[in-house]
């Protein structure tokens, strides 16, 4: 395990609300291609975490160390570029535009032409714009959402929308992948589909995923580590074979049997 | 009488367009020297643009996948297993094997493991092709039990990166070693074309099943280019002639058109996925579509619902134009002339409203469009001509070909059309439709005494009960088997009744049931969910499963109406009296319908005795507990009260 490149660590991260603790003295590592599975009953600092690491909170103590520079008080937008990318539990998307545009929308960042060009779409734009369409169509192809392509993301059914996140987040070509609860709210089916787009993904990029759920069914199938949060501390961390027996996590969070 | 094409055929005569060409491969050898790189063959949906290949590039793969699968060890006379859905490599590797001198093994994509391994392993066939993870893990699940399966063949690596099996084989691998190969051997491709013979076996076509375990009949390249020049008698296809393939590869349909187009060049036009061909059959504007019946009814009902969604006035504008279509549609239903007025009101109608709903269904272009492989409701040919679409009735099978097709302007929607010029109909004394044609099929597979059932001097027993009209058409009635007399001697027809019923738009399926003992028809509605979903929330009606929605009181109203709606147009007799709103959707995957979404009647009787027990004796409401087998192999029980409904 050791001898693995971390990719990411956290180290000691403290956030407190006012006088409410988030997250004590949390610590882990986040190792090159690995799944990463974040579990613990509801309010245990899952999500706080996750806003940690892709910059929406900044913790009050201790550091995010992402291929050893701290990024602890970066901006999500710099960390965007550096390649940590994410999908939300209420999923952020513009409502109003078509799902590819919502991809192509996340493409920005890879975009240098300028508004001449844009504008009258030649030259760089033009190339620009096809090289990016044609990374989009990759992600639309892993992800099998030909069909709704040309739809308004307002009028997807939910776990489609969950799907385009998912496709928003992967148009950013990260390199480190936070998923916060990909399958809250999917049937059976769309559940084990999108578990089989996350291996796919882990599969083609072999980038770290990190993954905030619920469904253990899920975690324990496709996840290679597990981090166990309760009241905002770490209380185990483990392969999923060794966390379905830790009696701490059981007690916890899986409830006793 | 005949139609102008027919005529055009017939002074010609049954010109051999093809030359000596007789078999699938020597055609693309043909058209290859005939277009090489000057006509698109094959356009496909690929990551949302549309990518073409020539007669060059359809020829260059063909050959580096022939030869490929030469080096592996095919030989003439085995068998290679397809399972995907319409793609290109579909139409690639069929050819590529045929013209190694084997056969063509076509497997519906949604097939289960077991039923794979039925075709696969009954057939012997030493290669599968599968089009992605999916189909590559049915293989390798039964892989052991496939004591002739070689190698595993796939197109779409997705999800298949980290696969290792040694047998497992990718299309672009496939190519690595075809292409040297014919770098080194030039000639040996076109040595093994011409080396391939008109009665060589080209494709296996099991059958549905509806009764028994399925049987494999055998088609040559003779019989499959025959039953394509009999339909370009009647038809006359053109060279680039825009054709939409969406039918499953394992149906006799499909390959007739994988024959089609090569005899004739046609362009074939591959969606992007099954689910988008709503969407690419508008970017085509195909000129020749192939539906199943479901199908049609399906685009009926797409037309119904949304104009129930839509303005009062667009609804009075489509209900005018409709009746003058209607009109139009008689007219030319018995070949006659339109006045001048009526011609007039047809155009404004098609200006109007017509020309706009033909191009949202993508038929816009459509000159011709066929609907086989089952019954299809008048109404629905009524309809689709209504609004200027021709669709004819195809009757036909795997094992004699196509038998009939509606003619031009002699379209009688009841019938199946009058033969094809060279096959022979006769009903026997029994009411059976017995089948003489050149295009019959070699025989089922291992299994010669089930052909001596089927085919007595050179005669096919349908097992279809029919009778051919005045006219010289066919009506096809039912299955010999599936015909019941009921009560007071009269014969009922199931079929006869479901097909009608299926024309409204809240009715997806139906099991119309006689009883020998009792005077009245019962039938087993399956609503359409998302129509009826739909009117109930127009109509404030909340519900919550599928189950839910067919039970309520307002629901089963709607449907009772639309039964008396139809009750109307069927003889007395046979009249459905009672109904149940079936809470479960019949599937194929619990074996309720085959694979082409045809009813396995008895099995359907049996499973839903108690409901159907319940019509025919004096309960009303029944306690249903079913099995649920889920798409991912689990199992649950419901529990459910069902009402029993008069009409």
């Amino acid at each position: 395990m050791e001898s693995r490149k971390v990719k990411m660590r956290a180290d000691n991260v403290c956030l407190n609300f006012g006088k409410v603790q988030a997250l004590a003295e949390v610590s882990f590592d986040v190792y090159e291609g690995e799944i990463l599975a974040l579990i613990g009953p509801n309010g245990a600092g899952k999500t706080s975490l996750l806003n940690c690491i892709s910059g929406f909170y900044h913790p009050q103590l201790g550091s995010i160390c992402y291929e050893e520079q701290d990024i602890s008080r970066m901006p999500p937008a710099k960390r965007a570029r550096l390649g940590i990318s994410r999908t939300f539990q209420n999923i952020e998307l513009y409502t109003g535009l078509t799902a590819l545009d919502n991809l192509m929308a996340a493409r920005h960042i890879y975009l240098k032409y300028g508004p001449v060009a844009g504008g009258f779409f030649f030259g760089r734009a033009r190339g620009e714009e096809i090289r990016n369409r044609y990374v989009v169509e990759q992600i639309i192809d892993l992800l099998e959402m030909e069909e709704v392509r040309y739809q308004i993301v307002q009028a997807l059914p939910y776990g489609l929308r969950k799907r385009v996140d998912l496709g928003r987040a992967l148009a950013l070509e990260p390199k480190l992948l936070l998923l916060d609860e990909p399958m809250a709210g999917m049937n059976v089916e769309e559940k084990e589909d999108m578990a089989r787009f996350i291996l796919d993904i882990q599969e083609i990029k072999h980038i770290p995923i990190i993954i905030v759920e619920h469904d253990m069914d899920v975690v324990m199938d496709i996840a290679h580590r597990v981090v166990v949060l309760d009241f905002g501390r770490k209380l185990a961390e483990g392969p999923p074979s060794a966390i379905k027996h830790d009696e701490q996590v059981i007690k916890a969070y899986l409830g006793q049997q | 009488m005949s139609s102008a094409p027919e005529r055009r055929a017939l002074e010609r005569g049954r010109v051999p367009a093809q030359g000596n060409a007789d078999t699938l491969p020597k055609l693309l050898v043909r058209n290859y020297r005939k277009y090489g790189t000057d006509n698109v063959a094959i356009r496909e949906k690929n990551m949302g643009i549309w990518e073409s290949y020539t007669w060059a590039d359809y020829y260059e793969t063909v050959r580096a996948l022939s030869l490929a699968f030469l080096e592996l060890g095919l030989r003439p006379g085995d068998r290679v297993s397809i399972i995907g859905e319409n793609k290109p490599h579909v139409y690639w590797f069929e050819v590529a094997a045929q013209a190694a001198g084997a056969a063509v093994v076509g497997i519906f994509a949604d097939c289960t493991p077991p039923e794979v391994q039925h075709y696969a392993g009954h057939s012997g066939s030493r290669f599968a092709v599968c089009q992605d993870q999916e189909q590559v893990d049915k293989f390798l699940e039964i892989k052991d039990k496939l004591p002739d399966l070689e190698k595993i063949i796939y197109w779409d690596p997705k999800g298949l990166w980290k696969y290792h099996d040694p047998d497992l084989l990718s299309f672009d691998r496939m190519l690595e070693i075809g292409r040297p190969a014919a770098q080194k051997n030039p000639d040996l491709f076109e040595e093994c074309v011409a080396n391939t013979k008109a009665d060589d076996l080209a494709v296996f076509f099991y059958t549905s099943g509806t009764t028994g375990l399925p049987k494999a009949g055998m088609v040559t390249h003779r019989s499959l280019i025959g039953m394509a020049e009999g339909l370009n008698e009647v038809n006359d296809f053109q060279e680039n002639e825009e054709y939409l393939s969406f039918l499953p590869i394992a149906w006799i349909a499909e390959q007739l058109f994988v024959a089609c187009t090569l005899i004739y060049a046609m362009r074939t036009n591959f969606p992007e996925k099954p689910e988008t061909v709503q969407q690419n059959i508008r970017e085509i504007g195909p000129e020749v579509v192939f539906f199943g019946p479901r199908l049609w009814e399906g685009l009926i009902r797409m037309i119904q619902v949304k104009m129930l969604d839509s303005s009062w006035m667009h609804r009075l504008f489509f209900n005018l134009a409709l009746k003058i279509g209607y009109k139009m549609a008689d007219l030319r239903m018995k070949g006659l002339r339109p006045s001048s007025s009526q011609a007039l009101l047809f155009n404004l109608a098609h200006r109007l409203v017509f020309r706009n709903l033909r191009d949202n269904l993508g038929l816009l272009k459509t000159r011709v469009g066929y609907s086989g492989g089952g019954a299809v409701s008048p109404d629905v040919l009524r309809y689709f001509l209504a609004i200027g679409v021709t669709v004819k009735q195809l009757y036909g099978s795997s094992e004699v070909g196509i038998v009939t097709c509606h003619r031009d302007d002699h379209i009688k929607p009841e019938t199946c059309g009058p033969p094809m010029s060279d096959v022979e109909i006769k009903v026997s004394a029994e009411g059976e439709i017995i089948i003489k044609t050149p295009n019959l099929f070699s025989g089922y597979f291992k299994q010669p005494e089930k052909t001596a059932e089927k085919v007595i001097d050179g005669w096919y027993y349908t097992e279809d009960f029919g009778h051919i009209d005045k006219d010289g058409q066919l009506v096809v009635m039912d299955r010999m088997e599936d015909l019941v007399t009921i009560a007071g001697g009269k014969k009922f027809s199931p079929q006869f009744c479901e097909i009608r019923l299926r024309f409204s738009p809240f009715i997806k399926d139906v099991l119309a049931v006689g009883r020998p003992d009792q005077y009245f028809i019962g039938a087993l509605i399956n609503i359409e969910l998302d129509n009826v979903g739909h009117w109930a929330e127009t109509n404030k009606i909340p519900y919550t499963t599928f189950t839910d929605l067919s039970q309520k009181p307002q629901i089963i109203e709607l449907i009772r109406k639309e039964i008396a709606k139809i009750n109307e147009i069927l003889p007395e007799h046979s009249q459905i009296r009672k109904f149940i709103n079936l809470h479960k959707e019949f599937d194929p995957d619990e074996a309720e319908m085959t694979r082409t979404r045809k009813l396995r009647r008895t099995f359907v009787e049996d499973r839903f005795k108690d409901l159907l027990d319940g019509i025919f004796g004096e309960t009303r409401e029944v306690e249903v507990v079913s099995q649920i087998t889920y798409r991912d192999g689990r199992t649950g029980t419901t529990k459910s009260t069902i009402t029993v409904n008069q009409v």
